[in-house]
């Protein structure tokens, strides 16, 4: 069990060594002749008006406040789902309480236009 | 012969065997470890060296043209003189960019990448490990990438790129919804989150038996890996390549490997969930025939992918989402619940299959019917019923 | 002075002593007005029930200070061409400037929105201003750009360019450098943009959906467009300027510079233009191959827009845009049987074509016309029925007929808003009285019914081209008149007028009377229309050029506001610009 996600921890190290050494190698063989021009932040050829990281819309945010209540029931979904056979017909009540409680939540926001673009 | 019908896994006991007579248990396992984790690592980039030239030429051959046919025969070192221009282009950090965080993005996609490979089974007993949680590893794995791409349109200081990373974080949280939704689906017939198992009992592909779950978590993957007609986050005509705009070099390489390998990746998880994994006729006679099988079914879920891509026009980001919240997540969601209740039939697995196809079939006719409803209402709501 | 023009009559009675001078020169009539009255009278012209002259075709200015027997008349004079959507009619308002030094007229803008950048223009490269204008800057030239060009005393080229690019500059050495320098001069956002609460964006100069060197300065509230500001001028290259320096027929060349995409089209306006500036007469087979020269370069023209317009809202990897291509291709390889240029064929001259067609023409043309219903029908299989490129059209963009006639959009999007009006049965050229054809319109204005309009437009064309190449009549190609014409070989051993003629005619050019004309003709994008005047020398003294693009990209803010960036992408792709038609 526990040599399990010692090669997955072996795994992420070697994930991670990769690309770094990739970006070494790439270091030591790449051209390195940079000047203001080159490192000016790229917006079509002109530069930039104004800040880039202003007050942004809320909308994006909206959306991921949504994905959390459902991630989190999505976590509940998986034991479930592992022990459903396991369990009675009450694992399927709770879960049909659950999900309809979920789609309530998502008429809800549905209703509120919280789905929709402003 | 026998060695040879079950090819891999002999040669991996030999292997094992070899090394054990020098060195002692802990090690066998450290090297054993390293080599498995080095070759898993290894996907992503023979994934996208593989499918970079398979795409060129998939959608070369659906735009009229012939794709790339100077490097190599039928250019298929294409891939890899892309792959040397990129090791030896300039690296450029814009001056107002967050170094770090710039420097760190496309090492963590990378990572998000590769580390999917870890629980795909390609054959038989051929997985990195197979975990008991495999299925939720693969979608906590997946969330690696939202994070690494907003990290990356955050810290390039770019407009074009903030917006690609906005765009992102609306993009992949709504789209991961149904994708759990639909891998619990399976999860749940299965009674495991075991890769291995959920491959094993299999008899009927899955995609057969629960269509809803296949086409949701399909089109799911598309959004998650970020292809047309999902792909706002770097759409291409509008804000320019998202939020990787301000990358060159090998940086941008790992992007890109990044997300030929998520392609690859999303294909074979879909081929395991849904089409049935490695198995094929005459695989358990000879398990060599295993990862063939796989990879043939992994290769025909990525050409529909190319395909798509070549047939659709691009989502706006409104549509996008509205589509995954009133579309995908209901329909996943009831799909569960049916799914829940035909289990709980006391009859036979082939009789509660069977249930379980008739009401995918109804979810399905039901989501079309009311799309169709939609899509007449929006024409008719700008007179052009008859146009 | 004889008394024909009943708008003339109309407007004598109901101002009195505004009209100053009323001229009619090639049936087109001109009345001279003082300023002060310019914006009444426009507004009776427009809204006469009887009259209603409600499309304001053209805009310019012309500098009389070089002008034969001038000298003691004001020196500036605004140009406005007015047409009549319903009859077709066409009467030009002339507006003396007041004084030379600093030359104002009443600005149009508050009758026709779509004055506005015209009257920029006007600003930018003739000094001339506005009154009540809303927004009077340059436009196609640099904000600190030392002159007004089109001024007749600036010399034309050799002027001090504010930077320099030449290898002996020790600053392009350090390339950097100088584009640092360059960048020194702050961007200030535009005057009405809100910088602290939305995001100021440059979409272009070098953007992929902008067509070319467009730049739109973009305000955004996070993926909604508050509103566009387009930047023009990046491609600016005088063409005006240069038209006043060269003779009438070398200025075919710069026509097919200026719509690259259709340069048969702009070809076509500009002799038509000098045509009847010369009073010529074209032979009918000149006309019937220009006819389906015309119609084959609109089809190359809307393929083109049709392939990058699902380019701009599918990414590279669609693949109707090689399909529009291969298609495109095969009718370029007409244009270069018949010209021997792909692009930039100057094919359609002053005077008729500049060959006869090969004899193979015929056939190539057929095969057009045999392959392209069903590529058409092809296309309309992947795009019309396809629910992304539905949800993605329908109701977006969308322009009301009185906007488009307030901003003077002519063209297809003009059409889409339900007014069937198209200068092929406005004002027939060429002979296009005689086809057969609709005026495809849809009801709509918004994406999607542009591009019904456009698709059913390439079904029209191959229609007439149809009918012409049934019906094309043999005979000369070029005009037999001698003002325009070379005289024949033998003529040339016989007569020493002949002789004289002949040399004058090419070491010269051909010599028009004095006056004025507008003319213009439909090309794929609207109006193409060309305002010469002429001082009875070879060279014409002003020549403008109204572009479609430039007229109609002006309405991009207008549709574009309150949509998302996408969207706004495919407004500018559905407007169907050409850059250099946009610039000039």
């Amino acid at each position: 069990m526990l040599s399990q996600y010692a090669f997955i921890g072996v795994f992420a190290i070697v994930a991670f060594a990769l690309p770094i050494i990739g970006l070494l190698m790439a270091w030591l063989l790449r051209p390195k002749k940079p000047n203001p021009a080159k490192n000016s932040t790229y917006e079509c050829g002109v530069e930039t008006i104004g800040d880039t990281w202003v007050q942004f819309k809320a909308q994006y945010y909206l959306y991921a406040l949504i994905f959390v209540v459902f991630d989190v029931e999505a976590a509940f979904v998986f034991p479930w789902a592992v022990a459903y056979n396991k369990l009675g017909v009450y694992a399927l009540v709770e879960m049909v309480l659950f999900v309809a409680i979920l789609l309530g939540g998502l008429l809800y926001a549905w209703r509120k236009q919280a789905l929709d673009w402003h | 012969m026998d060695y040879i019908r079950d090819f891999f896994i002999n040669f991996a006991h030999s292997w094992t065997t070899w090394i054990s007579g020098g060195l002692p248990g802990w090690a066998v396992t450290v090297v054993n470890f390293l080599l498995g984790g080095l070759i898993l690592v290894m996907m992503p980039v023979i994934a996208t060296l593989a499918l970079t030239w398979m795409e060129r030429k998939v959608i070369g051959r659906i735009q009229n043209r012939l794709g790339p046919n100077r490097v190599g025969p039928w250019g298929i070192f294409q891939a890899i003189a892309d792959a040397v221009k990129m090791l030896i282009k300039e690296d450029i950090i814009p001056d107002r960019a967050d170094r770090p965080v710039f420097n760190l993005a496309p090492i963590l996609i990378f990572v998000g990448a590769a580390m999917l490979w870890a629980v795909i089974p390609f054959g038989r007993r051929m997985i990195g490990q197979d975990l008991n949680i495999g299925a939720l590893y693969v979608v906590a794995i997946g969330s690696i990438t939202t994070v690494a791409v907003l990290m990356a349109g955050w810290a390039s200081n770019n407009k074009f790129a903030l917006i690609g990373a906005f765009r992102v974080v609306a993009q992949l949280l709504s789209y991961e919804i149904p994708m759990v939704l639909s891998i619990g689906v399976v999860v749940l017939v299965v009674g495991s989150m075991r890769m291995g198992t959920i491959v094993e009992s299999q008899w009927v592909p899955f995609c057969l038996v629960l269509p809803v779950a296949f086409i949701t978590y399909v089109l799911a993957a598309i959004a998650e890996t970020g292809r047309a007609p999902f792909d706002l986050l770097e759409a291409d005509s509008e804000i320019v390549a998202g939020y990787f705009v301000e990358y060159s070099g090998l940086k941008f390489g790992w992007f890109y490997i990044a997300e030929y390998g998520n392609l690859m990746a999303v294909s074979a998880i879909t081929t395991t969930l849904f089409l049935g994994g490695w198995r094929g006729p005459f695989a358990g006679a000879a398990p060599v025939l295993g990862p063939l099988y796989f990879i043939i079914k992994t290769v025909l879920v990525i050409f529909v992918l190319m395909w798509i891509r070549g047939t659709l026009p691009r989502f706006r980001i409104d549509q996008m989402l509205a589509f995954a919240w009133k579309v995908l997540v209901p329909a996943a969601l009831v799909n569960l619940l049916w799914v829940a209740a035909a289990l709980k039939l006391p009859v036979p697995q082939a009789v509660q299959y069977a249930v379980m196809l008739v009401g995918n079939l109804a979810i399905l006719g039901v989501t079309l019917t009311l799309l169709g409803q939609s899509a007449k209402q929006h024409a008719k709501r700008h007179g052009l019923a008859g146009a | 002075m004889s008394q024909t023009n009943p708008a003339v009559e109309k407007l004598r009675a109901q101002f009195e002593g505004a009209i100053q001078a009323e001229s009619e020169f090639r049936g087109e009539t001109t009345v001279t007005l003082r300023p002060q009255d310019l914006v009444a009278v426009a507004r009776f012209l427009r809204d006469d029930p009887e009259l209603r002259f409600n499309h304001l075709s053209n805009l310019t200015a012309v500098d009389w200070s070089k002008y034969p027997g001038h000298a003691a008349k004001e020196r500036f004079s605004t140009v406005y061409q007015l047409l009549s959507t319903r009859s077709g009619q066409r009467l030009t308002l002339k507006v003396p400037a007041p004084s030379s030094d600093s030359p104002i007229v009443p600005s149009l803008t508050g009758l026709w929105p779509g004055a506005n950048w015209p009257e920029r223009e006007v600003y930018d490269l003739m000094g001339v201003k506005f009154d009540g204008h809303p927004d009077l800057r340059r436009i196609l030239l640099p904000f600190n750009w030392p002159n007004h060009p089109l001024r007749k005393e600036i010399p034309r080229g050799g002027e001090t360019v504010p930077f320099s690019m030449t290898w002996e500059d020790e600053e392009f050495a350090s390339f950097g450098k100088q584009i640092v320098e360059a960048k020194a001069v702050p961007q200030v956002p535009p005057k009405q943009a809100d910088a602290n609460k939305h995001m100021i964006l440059n979409m272009g100069p070098h953007h992929p959906a902008t067509h070319g060197v467009l730049r739109v300065v973009v305000e955004l509230d996070g993926e909604r467009v508050v509103a566009a500001y387009p930047d023009l001028g990046y491609l600016h290259s005088g063409f005006e300027k240069q038209g006043e320096s060269i003779r009438y027929k070398d200025f075919t060349l710069y026509t097919d510079r200026a719509d690259y995409v259709s340069s048969m089209c702009t070809n076509l306006s500009y002799s038509l233009a000098v045509e009847k500036l010369m009073g010529v007469d074209i032979p009918r087979r000149a006309q019937v191959i220009r006819v389906i020269m015309a119609e084959l370069q609109r089809l190359a023209s809307h393929l083109l827009w049709l392939g990058t317009s699902v380019l701009d809202s599918a990414g590279v990897s669609h693949a109707l845009l090689m399909y529009c291509f291969r298609e495109r291709e095969q009718i370029l390889d007409i244009l270069e049987l018949v010209s021997g240029a792909r692009l930039t064929t100057t094919y359609i001259r002053p005077g008729g074509v500049w060959r006869d067609v090969p004899p193979s023409f015929v056939e190539r043309v057929q095969d057009v016309l045999d392959a392209f219903p069903k590529r058409i029908d092809e296309y309309e299989r992947m795009v019309t029925h396809n629910p992304v490129w539905k949800s993605r059209t329908i109701g977006i963009g969308k322009l009301t007929q009185a906007q488009a006639l307030a901003m003077s959009v002519t063209g297809p999007a003009l059409r889409a808003t339900g007014l069937a009006f198209d200068y092929r049965k406005t004002r027939p050229y060429s002979g296009y009285e005689a086809y057969d054809f609709e005026i495809p319109t849809a009801t709509d204005g918004d994406l999607f019914a542009r591009y019904l309009c456009r698709v059913a437009e390439m079904r029209q064309s191959l229609r007439i081209i149809e009918q012409a190449l049934k019906n094309l009549p043999d005979g000369p190609v070029w005009t037999a008149d001698r003002k325009m014409s070379l005289p024949p070989r033998q003529e040339l051993d016989t007569s020493m007028e002949a002789l004289i003629h002949h040399f004058k005619l090419n070491t010269e050019g051909f010599v028009p009377p004095v006056g004025e004309v507008y003319e213009c003709a439909e090309s794929p994008r609207g109006e193409t229309g060309f305002y010469l005047v002429s001082d009875g020398t070879a060279n014409p003294y002003r020549l403008h050029f109204r572009t479609p693009s430039f007229v109609n990209l002006q309405a991009t803010d207008l549709m574009a506001r309150g949509g998302f960036i996408a969207d706004l992408v495919l407004i500018i792709g559905s407007v169907d610009i050409t850059l250099g038609d946009v610039d000039r």
